[in-house]
């Protein structure tokens, strides 16, 4: 949860400019709770490492667009500095973030307890952030990167036409996301999925390829997170082990359980209630003055992200107590007669 | 190609251990071509575990499973599914979350929309063969009186429903072999009748069964050959009529 | 070789506190059946009530046993308000994991609202320091790997010679066959609870102990090698908590003495991780802990 690093408002109000940032973290945001969504809602992966995927795609798009470290003077270590333009990189983020979900999927293949794999998962991620933090030739460990230039698209034009092209592109994502998410939560797929998210064995025993079906779908959520992950740091500019504390992960969970989790409109609308309303509701409040002073008095710098924890925590325990369907349910699928 | 005198199903040997027992110590039997084959045995024989080391669930610890003459022991349960030996759970396995009628529908094998041309070409693509099956699927329910349970959550089915309904999946598959564990447990008994009339209307069709049950008069009544266990052996192997007489399969239900 | 063997005399020091709390945690899994991985931000909590005693003059040693109490309490309460019923339910596992893992988010939080998110410590507590056998030890470091044996000798003398400890291995090996013995299986539950969660408080202020300073993460940092602990020594079983403890601590401080000190976390991930994938139901556990981890 990071803020955007603000290079000169040019033209733009502050308003304005909040409302740019406000569409962008709900595009990323839609991205990666549609991933986790087709991963945990649709086929019954509690995947709880998934902020990782995320990770690898912004890291994955910084290290493309980079130069090469020598040519900025070497402050900050990292592999790769490809200096690809930002299609590329953007690519780069989706295959790493592929690729990591298929990594991760494949600690939970063993026919361990669903609690298990989800620990299992957690635990991988936590791994992960341990191991980038603390390598710092792989990928400037704890202090992080950062993007120079940002805003790699269209970096010739005023910031404001920038920044409200930056939101285009998140938007043409977003729609090209949605498209492949319902692809597989829609049709024969979408129904060999679910099914073996309600019994795997009872899948095994009719023909499912269980294995296959998980790695696949990781792929594509990681896909999704990836996606996610590198247009997210190509906007705020900078990636460092802090933005993806396992916590991220419980965020996006929210976000599919109070929505309605394996139903993508439901996840949607949960993602903008969790994304927007109480996460950015956060961050605004964060500069509101008098919480400030508050803040200040009694050495609480991070008050309202404190309480904003507390608040998706507490949803996400009264959702599963009260309503684990979450708001929107699934729909039930009603198929029509026999055409011909 | 299988000869028609070669069994669909032979099984040599075959061990399993199962939490420090020999829970199956070494049995062999086979079930020809297009019969009904009962496994009884009171309880704890090792009927059980014997389905779930054939149809692929447990691996085995010993022996062979022959498959129409090839050797598919060990292999995966999916694997084996797909090549026709499909078996249904002592405790019906529907998916909830599911409709009945999905639970169907989502059986049917070599479905165009699960292959990645059809995740690209979506509903275009596979639109025609989900109408053909969704027509099987309809005809199905219609055959077991379930026609009006169709668009209802598998998991709100009754007992007896619901393992009518695995019945259903598992036959939707055009399996060439069925393992059914106690498929007539929790049945009504019409509907255990005309399920035992469309096992052997399949049987004519070339379809084979291997059936663990405990209703002796069913076994009677659709099994041309029985296959008695205890303690994880088989005991004998013959028609019905006969083995009732036998000594020792009558002492195997005393003592068991 | 001195850097291995004291390094093998920090693991065992560390390795008593891991194993103090991989045993609270075993006992929780053995008894309900649920990772309860609130159990890390419980620990902190632990921490924090023994820190606001010490403030306030009290010993350090008292301060774990109160601290231990009123953990415990929390604990059983946690689990007949919000898990217990849960389980009834029919909730899933993975349900519940989320739910462990959500109220410990939020009892992190809402002890960093309280107490503040800069760094705390007991101040010196280390004492005398001792050698032996080329081992480096502090007092209080001595004082609790006594502690944990003693509190260890404790529970097993419970389990295995009283009849409360015969109930309480019952419930958690077949709480339907329990209860139709006869047993109380919900106030064997709470009295599990209880103890665990007194080891779980007591493991938080044994971690404010031995560490230089802490913050609020505190427990979240030392779960993941108590899960570790008692995954490797077969889960549900606290024998297995207590050996595995030892390994967990030492092959930590002997892979951070000899590559990068940031890696010694790495390692409790890694144990963990390879046991999961390779031998989930531990090195010691049971056919019937196999039975409960397999879907």
């Amino acid at each position: 949860m990071g803020d955007p690093a603000a290079d000169g408002l040019g033209a733009m109000g502050a308003w304005e400019f909040y409302l740019v940032v406000l569409l962008v973290y709900l595009g990323t945001d839609l991205l990666a709770a549609w991933g986790l969504n087709l991963e945990f809602g649709v086929t019954g992966v509690a995947n709880l490492g998934y902020i990782v995927t995320i990770a690898a795609g912004a890291y994955a798009y910084v290290i493309f667009t980079l130069g090469s470290p020598a040519s900025a003077g070497d402050f900050q270590m990292y592999v790769g500095g490809f200096g690809l333009p930002f299609p590329v990189a953007l690519a780069a983020g989706v295959v790493a973030g592929s690729v990591v979900g298929v990594l991760i999927g494949i600690t939970g293949l063993k026919r361990l307890r669903q609690d298990y794999q989800a620990i299992a998962m957690l635990v991988v991620s936590l791994m992960a952030a341990t191991v980038v933090s603390a390598d710092t030739p792989f990928l400037n460990g704890n202090a992080g990167l950062v993007l120079l230039p940002n805003f790699a698209p269209l970096s010739d034009q005023d910031p404001e036409i920038q920044r409200w092209a930056y939101v285009g592109i998140v938007a043409v994502c977003c729609v090209i996301g949605y498209f492949v998410l319902r692809r597989f939560t829609t049709g024969p797929i979408g129904r060999t999925l679910r099914a073996v998210r309600d019994d795997e064995y009872a899948a095994a025993a009719i023909g499912k390829d269980v294995v296959l079906l998980r790695l696949m779908v990781q792929a594509a959520g990681g896909a999704l997170g990836g996606l996610s992950g590198a247009l997210l740091v190509g906007f705020i500019g900078g990636w460092s082990p802090g933005a993806w504390a396992y916590v991220e992960t419980l965020a996006l969970l929210t976000a599919v359980i109070v929505g309605g989790m394996g139903n993508d409109r439901g996840v949607s609308v949960g993602t903008f209630l969790i994304a927007i309303l109480i996460l950015q509701g956060v961050q605004f409040l964060n500069d509101v003055p008098e919480l400030k002073a508050l803040e200040a008095q009694f050495n609480r710098p991070a008050l309202t992200q404190d309480l904003g924890w507390i608040v998706l925590g507490t949803l996400t325990i009264l959702f599963i107590w009260f309503r684990p369907q979450g708001i929107l349910p699934e729909r039930r699928p009603k198929y029509g007669e026999v055409r011909g | 190609m299988g000869s028609a005198a070669r069994p669909i199903l032979e099984v040599s040997g075959l061990v399993k251990h199962y939490g420090g027992v020999r829970a199956v110590d070494g049995i062999s039997f086979s079930v020809e071509r297009g019969t009904i084959t009962g496994l009884i045995g009171p309880n704890g024989a090792g009927k059980s575990t014997a389905l779930n080391v054939i149809c692929g669930f447990l691996p085995p610890d010993g022996g062979r499973v022959l498959l129409d003459g090839e050797d598919v022991t060990g292999q995966a349960m999916h694997r084996l599914a797909r090549r026709g030996v499909v078996r249904t759970f002592q405790l019906a396995r529907v998916f909830g979350g599911l409709t009945t009628i999905e639970n169907l529908l989502v059986a049917a094998p070599g479905q165009r929309g699960e292959s990645a041309l059809g995740l690209l070409g979506g509903g275009r693509y596979w639109g025609k063969s989900e109408n053909e099956v969704l027509g099987r699927a309809r005809e199905m329910l219609g055959a077991f009186g379930m026609q009006d349970k169709a668009d209802d959550y598998a998991r709100n089915l009754s007992g007896g429903q619901k393992r009518a309904v695995e019945t259903m999946r598992a036959l939707m598959t055009r399996p060439k072999l069925l393992l059914l564990d106690e498929p007539m447990a929790g049945l009504s008994p019409s509907l255990s009748r005309q399920l035992e009339d469309m096992f052997l209307e399949l049987t004519r069709e070339g379809l084979s069964l291997l059936l663990v049950e405990h209703s002796l008069d069913t076994v009677d009544r659709l099994c041309s050959k029985v296959v008695v266990m205890a303690q994880g052996k088989v005991l004998a192997e013959g028609r019905m009529s006969e083995l009732r007489t036998r000594k020792e399969v009558q002492d195997a239900y005393v003592i068991g | 070789m001195q850097l291995l063997i004291e390094a093998i005399g920090f693991g065992i020091a560390s390795g008593a506190v891991i194993a103090l709390g991989a045993v609270g945690f075993s006992v929780q899994f053995g008894m309900s059946n649920v990772l309860n991985i609130t159990y890390g931000a419980l620990m902190t909590l632990g921490a924090y009530v023994g820190l606001f005693l010490i403030d306030r003059g009290v010993t350090v040693w008292i301060a774990l046993a109160i601290a231990g109490i009123l953990v415990g309490l929390v604990s059983v309460a946690f689990n007949r308000g919000l898990l217990a019923p849960l389980m009834k339910r029919g909730t899933r596992a993975f349900a519940i994991v989320i739910v462990t893992v959500s109220a410990g988010v939020v009892l992190q939080y809402v002890i960093v609202v309280f107490a503040g998110p800069d760094a705390k410590s007991y101040g010196e507590q280390s004492g005398q320091t001792f050698h032996l056998l080329g081992m480096v030890l502090t007092a209080s470091e001595v004082t609790i790997i006594l502690l944990t044996s003693v509190l260890m000798l404790g529970l097993h003398l419970l389990l295995t010679r009283t009849t409360l400890g015969r109930a309480m291995r019952a419930t958690a090996s077949n709480r339907v066959l329990a209860q139709s013995c006869g047993i109380a299986t919900d106030r064997v539950s709470d009295i599990a609870w209880m103890l665990s969660g007194m080891l779980c408080g007591a493991a938080g202020v044994a971690l404010a102990i031995t560490t230089v300073s802490f913050d609020f993460s505190l427990g979240a940092v030392f779960l993941i090698p108590m899960i570790a602990a008692a995954v490797l020594g077969g889960i549900g079983q606290p024998y297995g908590a207590m050996v595995g403890g030892l390994v967990v601590g030492i092959a930590s401080e002997v892979a951070a003495a000899f590559t990068n000190p940031a890696y010694r976390e790495v390692v409790a991930f890694g144990i963990l991780i390879v046991m999961l994938l390779v031998r989930p139901h531990g090195l010691f556990g049971a056919v019937w802990a196999t039975r409960r981890l397999m879907a």
